[in-house]
């Protein structure tokens, strides 16, 4: 049991805005009283819900494709020294799983959504996710280009096409539907792509990725998941793509989703010399699109490796920057690629994208619809979130570091002209509230009683960049895992996955499929549910 | 750029193994995954597929091939590289031509089949990145299958083996950040091949004591090595006597996983299979005797200072 008190309390799902009050704790959740408990004195401190991250990539093969493809950045990351509490590991770009779960904790998040799983490689996923401690974790399953499902909408068999996606969601042990480039990946496998939605795709002959976006949005609704479709965008990174943005907005035709990374899909102009930001145009399209949140995949300069499940995105880069290059493609599901990238200020298309990731999480009006993410760590490291906070919070910090923009970018952005400071409510919304919400975790991202007990103090500061980066205490399910800015205890964390309903004669139908387009066999195929570290099972009401 | 085995399947018109001998070391291959299965784009299975065997010398698996190409030893590089440059029209010198063995024809019919398949992939065996060139070899290869994605779609894959190899790859990397050749003796992971590498370590003698799992170093690795394993003292878990088992101070029997345990193994794609064991045994998991011998070393006073 547990009392944190003289604190000010930032709870915006409550209503509670700065109010010094205490928060009691038993048994792992947010309680009204408690009484003989252990007291934390939070006397000049901040108290938040603790951070909630609706899109990283932290576990997977895909990930950890990346590591290996880097040697030359771990060299350069914080060692985490092994003791007694904690397992030797490595910070950077792409931290080790036990790293992962201290960096995140150490910096007051305690719940991360690692956004594509495909269900081929899902068991290894739930692998990294059981060494990845402290963290609660949730997963999405890419599905936009699952080949089973996209014959099914070829064929216009949506009722069966719900029970397949429902099949898989459980399969692969998951949480969410991702979409990533949809109709873009499947035409990746024949070395091509689909960027705008009425494309054609390589080896279809009807579907279209509008229809794809669409069809998937409404699947997830009908099966009444707690997240909606999850949504990489077609036409990431280019020029002039926020056409294909407003446009798989208006596709999406009421239906519920989340559009990850916002920031990459938000650029005007026609090619690399002249990109711009639209995020004007995007932003005010967003304000009006109630259905809709999203995150911003903001960018930080400095050396990175973007790893997505974009394939032919990730050739192209490829061969913008000749540097190295990495694909995976996973047999029927998806792709992937892996391409390590230096984000500098003095490149006019990287100096955009920096711009615009801020840009939208300022434009935005509702904070409860857009979130901080760097899309780690395609943008940045995760650990890097406090830097973003600064940018948000202190104006003057912001101009000096527009400093840095070349003058011929400056007049393509709109950053400049952008005066609003993110207080220290919204913050909490954007880390923590907002995700927990559009995640459909009810009992995360909140102090209310009956919350879980995930909590971070930290030392009210007008450094918040050292703020944020520093908590003074973090509370995990109840246990109090960093103290006076240590790492105190190692907790283990839990998987929510969903279990939606579907027709059990759906496997009928799959087997067959499964055993002439597969390499393995289909009873090995779904992932066991004692390999999810800490299940916890959530059923939609059908 | 790399795939899963089942897009080999699916979607393969081209196939090449580059230094490898499939029909003998991965017998399973050509029926399950590469040259004799019906896939969904290759309705036709092996009469959809070409199959092009490059090696020092004619092995069995050139019965299975549609072209042979002989290399001479060691020119695998030049080769790879004079590949590179036709396939982007460059000219090439005719002397580093005859050096390979091949002639210009059949380099450029290569080149030319590389880049009008419709999906090609290059499988890679040691006879590639275990002789002279080594890892200049591997890259080679992997800058070609590259480059070829310009003109069309194109994979490469390296033909591993060893048991779950790839799995113990695997599990370092997402624990460590690195493969292999790590060392945690400063209490982090550092990485630095021919330095923490097994057979450096064991060659130069750093190391006092050796946990050999799931690996027969014994039968494979140089003799300096061996003669450190068997002077120094050497745990082996192994469910049968091995070489290495041989020349070590302890033996534990454990049990065969997949066979009487269970557990997962990682493809050479390094897609994961569950292991279910279809009998029961005496003897314990590997896992089993880990945990104990961690859960005795833990009994041990720490050395580190109270609090760290």
């Amino acid at each position: 049991m547990l009392r944190i008190t003289g604190g000010k309390v930032y709870d915006p799902a409550n209503n509670i805005n700065g109010e010094v009050r205490d928060v009691c704790i038993s048994g792992g959740r947010v309680v009204a009283a408690v009484e003989d408990a252990r007291t934390i004195d939070a006397t000049g401190m901040v108290v938040f819900p603790g951070g909630v991250d609706v899109h990283t990539h932290v576990a997977g093969a895909a990930l950890n494709f990346a590591r290996g493809l880097i040697p030359e950045q771990h060299r350069q990351a914080a060692p985490i020294i092994h003791s007694r509490l904690r397992r030797a590991g490595l910070g950077g770009s792409t931290p080790t799983t036990f790293a992962t779960g201290y960096l995140y904790a150490g910096m007051g998040w305690t719940t991360v959504n690692e956004a594509a799983v495909p269900i081929l490689s899902a068991k290894h996923t739930h692998e990294e996710l059981h060494d990845t401690p402290i963290v609660d974790k949730t997963c999405c399953v890419l599905m936009a280009n699952n080949e089973i499902l996209l014959d099914l909408m070829e064929a216009g068999e949506w009722e069966r096409a719900r029970h397949v996606m429902a099949w898989q969601v459980w399969a692969a042990k998951a949480y969410g539907v991702k979409a990533v480039n949809p109709g873009g990946v499947a035409a990746w496998k024949w070395g091509k792509d689909a960027k705008q939605l009425s494309d054609p795709i390589a080896g279809y002959s009807n579907i279209t990725p509008g229809q794809i976006v669409a069809g998937l949005a409404r699947l997830v609704d009908e099966l009444k998941l707690p997240h909606p479709l999850h949504l990489h965008c077609n036409n990431l990174g280019a020029p002039g793509n926020v056409t294909t943005t407003l446009e798989t907005m208006k596709t999406l035709e009421g239906n519920r989703a989340h559009l990850a990374h916002l920031q990459y899909h938000a650029y005007g102009g026609d090619d690399w010399s002249n990109i711009s930001s639209a995020s004007t145009t995007l932003a005010d399209a967003f304000n009006a699109c109630p259905n809709l949140t999203t995150d911003a995949g903001a960018v930080l300069f400095g050396n990175t490796v973007t790893v997505t499940a974009d394939g032919p995105w990730q050739h192209l880069l490829y061969q913008l920057t000749g540097k190295k290059w990495a694909n995976l493609d996973v047999e029927n599901e998806t792709g992937c690629g892996v391409v390590p990238y230096a984000y500098k200020p003095g490149s006019p298309a990287n100096a955009v994208q920096w711009a615009v990731g801020l840009e939208l999480l300022l434009l935005i009006t509702d904070p409860w619809r857009v979130f901080l993410t760097t899309d780690h760590p395609n943008g940045a490291a995760f650990w890097r979130y406090p830097e973003v906070i600064r940018l948000l919070m202190d104006l003057d910090f912001r101009r000096e570091q527009l400093k840095a923009i070349p003058d011929k970018v400056l007049k393509r952005i709109i950053l400049p002209e952008l005066t609003r400071q993110y207080t220290l409510s919204e913050i909490a919304v954007i880390t923590s509230a907002g995700p927990a919400r559009a995640l459909g975790l009810s009992h995360k991202g909140h102090l209310g009683v009956g919350a879980d007990a995930d909590v971070a103090v930290y030392n009210e500061s007008a450094d918040v960049a050292h703020m944020f980066s520093y908590p003074r205490y973090v509370i995990k399910g109840g246990e109090v895992v960093i103290e006076e800015g240590e790492l105190r205890n190692v907790v283990e964390g839990r998987g929510f996955v969903v279990k939606p309903a579907y027709d059990e004669t759906v496997e009928g139908y799959l087997r067959p499929l499964f055993q002439q387009h597969y390499t393995m066999s289909f009873d090995n195929y779904p992932v066991a549910p004692e390999r999810v570290h800490g299940l916890q099972v959530v059923e939609p009401a059908p | 750029m790399s795939c899963t085995l089942g897009e080999v399947k699916n979607r393969a018109d081209l196939i090449i193994y580059w230094g490898g001998n499939p029909a003998e070391c991965h017998p399973r291959h050509f029926t399950k995954y590469t040259i004799m299965q019906k896939g969904k784009y290759v309705p036709n299975g092996r009469k959809g597929r070409t199959m092009v065997l490059v090696d020092i010398r004619e092995t069995p698996s050139a019965k299975a091939a549609d072209l042979f190409l002989q290399v001479r030893p060691a020119k695998d590089f030049e080769t790879l590289t004079i590949l590179r440059a036709l396939i982007k029209g460059r000219r090439v010198d005719a002397a580093a031509v005859a050096e390979t063995g091949l002639t210009l024809e059949q380099l450029e019919d290569l080149a030319h089949r590389m880049k009008t398949c419709r999906f090609g992939v290059l499988f890679f065996g040691m006879g590639l990145s275990m002789t002279r060139g080594k890892h200049m070899n591997s890259a080679a290869a992997l800058t070609l299958a590259a480059e070829l994605n310009a003109f069309t779609k194109f994979v490469t894959m390296p033909m591993r083996g060893h048991g779950n190899v790839t799995g113990a790859d695997v599990v370092m990397r997402y624990t460590t950040a690195y493969p292999f050749g790590v060392s945690l003796s400063r209490g982090y992971p550092r990485f630095n091949p021919g330095e923490f590498s097994t057979i450096d370590l064991l060659v130069r003698g750093d190391v006092d004591a050796t946990l050999v799992l799931g690996a027969d170093p014994g039968a494979t690795m140089p003799q300096p090595a061996i003669d450190h394993l068997a002077r120094t003292p050497t745990i082996v878990l192994d469910p049968k006597v091995t070489h290495s088992s041989r020349l070590a101070r302890v033996h534990i029997t454990t049990a065969a996983t997949g066979i009487t345990a269970p557990g997962t193994v990682y493809r050479m794609d390094e897609v994961p299979l569950p292991l279910r064991p279809p009998l029961s045994g005496p003897y314990p998991s590997d896992e089993d005797v880990l945990k104990r011998i961690v859960a005795a070393v833990k009994r041990k006073p720490a050395w580190e200072p109270a609090g760290v």
